[in-house]
């Protein structure tokens, strides 16, 4: 599977009577997509809000962050199952609007969405403080459920996405990257003399509002199995979770994901990137053991000789990662882990709720329990008295200057399990 | 505090429904659950069903109580 993904870099987002790209500005017909999302009766209002680096801006309580992209050829469309009917992507060509994404707010949970900074230290946590950002802020209807209201604002954020990619479709790209996955014999034909190399990606899917999708299936009822890294390129997974915001994958992550990067840029060099297993973190036993089983078999199957395995979320997650590494590592497969750290505020304790001798090698997006101080910023969307209750706050967390005093684990994306962040110990 | 009680001289039962991290963590005699959200209940099940449910896990965990093990034992 062969995709071309080209980049058309946005330095900016305006309102304007037309939506366009003319150089690297977005244009965004307010009153237009308004309408386009109104179309879902479950939602009382749409407020369009943009966001730029370097503002002085907080976006809270914040669910969802998502690229806009467009499949100019090669079959299916972007988010397959949502946006597109659910044939095969992964194809063909892909544009990209670079440095552009969306980001849907709304008080679905309270304590389980995010906050993005666009300025001061907390813009230094999230990898998405250095985007232009179109906001979504979308009110249900009153008396609407917690899991509707869910549904409908992830496929707000995927319909305006899709929407401004569609923008994208016509023009030419700055720079064009090819990504290409041979089949099984085809590689091991091309690279005979290169350790075969997978990437487990584990999938957030313990339900009560903390789902994946994968063309649509809820990933809590998948047993594991292949994918194209390119497939993911185009939405082939989506984001359906309100978790606790620092180590849960957006969708942007997905369609961005840095391991399926690396290996990439090393594949056919170091390594042969044989692929991808999907497999999820279910809240049955039984499930756990089902699906850590059958993504060693599927290692073996592949013969590897390596396989980084990425976590979503912790927890109880931190079995199916341990589960996972040591299955694989039992049929001989060096096995690295990324993770992260609920290590208590003084990074004194264990890190994770489990572990194992053949966890040997891991890699941390960082400890989550890490106390910071947020600056008051002059502008907020969406709404900030979220903060006292969400993941990582607590009762007096938001002073009342507007300064915020709380855990890391408060910022979208701060600590992420794929490596998406910008926590380094050097 | 399953092992800290234990370490007073009172033998626990840990009933739970992640078996592997009751193992890590040290648990001598374990009742595996219903499932994470929903330890010792089934939302999908009718109250009277969920009643049955939960007394037979409690009669299990009871037994396994006065029960001597050796090593760290899993109830079934």
């Amino acid at each position: 599977m062969k995709l071309e993904v080209g980049y058309i870099p946005i330095r900016d987002i305006q309102f304007g009577p037309t939506s366009k790209v003319d150089g690297n500005v977005l244009y965004v017909n307010q009153d237009e997509l308004s309408r386009l999302l109104l179309q879902d009766e479950a939602i009382e209002s749409v407020a369009l809000d943009i966001a730029r680096p370097g503002e002085s801006v907080r976006i809270t309580p914040v669910k969802d962050v998502i690229e806009p992209r467009v499949k100019v050829h090669g079959g299916g469309g972007i988010f397959p199952g949502w946006c597109a009917k659910v044939d095969t992507v992964g194809s063909g060509r892909t544009n990209v609007l670079k440095g552009a994404a969306v980001v849907t707010a709304g008080k679905i949970v309270g304590f389980q969405e995010g906050i993005i900074d666009m300025s001061g230290e907390g813009a230094r946590y999230t990898p998405f403080s250095t985007l232009n950002n179109l906001v979504l802020v979308v009110e249900p209807k009153q008396g609407l459920a917690q899991h509707a209201y869910e549904k409908t604002l992830r496929l707000a954020g995927l319909k305006a996405a899709e929407y401004l990619g569609k923008l994208a479709a016509d023009i030419e790209a700055e720079e064009v990257h090819t990504y290409e996955t041979l089949s099984l014999l085809e590689g091991v034909r091309a690279y005979p003399d290169l350790p075969r190399v997978g990437y487990v990606l584990m999938l957030q899917s313990q339900g009560l509002l903390h789902d994946t999708y994968v063309y649509g299936v809820d990933a809590k009822q998948i047993i594991p199995t292949l994918i194209s890294p390119t497939e993911l390129m185009d939405g082939a997974i989506i984001s359906g979770n309100c978790v606790s915001a620092c180590d849960k994958n957006t969708t942007y992550h997905h369609l961005n994901n840095p391991v399926v990067q690396d290996l990439f840029a090393e594949h056919g060099k170091t390594l042969n990137f044989v692929g991808v297993i999907i497999t999820n973190e279910n809240v049955f036993l039984a499930d756990k053991m089902r699906s850590s089983d059958r993504t060693a078999e599927l290692c073996g199957y592949l013969s590897l000789d390596g396989a980084i395995i990425s976590q979503e979320g912790f927890g109880n997650p931190d079995t199916d990662l341990i589960m996972n590494c040591r299955k694989i590592e039992a049929k001989g497969i060096k096995t690295v882990i990324i993770t992260d750290e609920y290590a208590g505020q003084d990074g004194a304790s264990q890190s994770l709720a489990d572990a194992d001798e053949a966890a040997d090698a891991v890699v941390t997006g960082g400890n989550a329990n890490e106390v910071i101080h947020l600056p008051a910023m002059e502008r907020i969307i969406g709404s900030i008295d979220a903060v006292d209750h969400i993941a990582g706050g607590w009762s007096g967390s938001l002073n009342e200057d507007g300064t915020i005093t709380a855990e890391l684990q408060v910022i979208t994306g701060a600590t992420n399990e794929l490596g998406f962040n910008t926590l380094s110990a050097r | 505090m399953v092992k800290e009680i234990e370490r007073a001289g009172i033998p626990v039962v840990h009933m739970c429904t992640v078996v592997p991290i009751s193992m890590t963590v040290g648990a001598n005699r374990i009742v595996p659950t219903v499932a994470i959200p929903y330890p010792l209940g089934n939302p999908a099940s009718t109250p009277d069903e969920e009643k049955e449910l939960r007394r037979k896990l409690l009669d299990k965990t009871l037994d396994a109580l006065s029960t001597e093990v050796e090593d760290q034992t899993v109830f079934e």
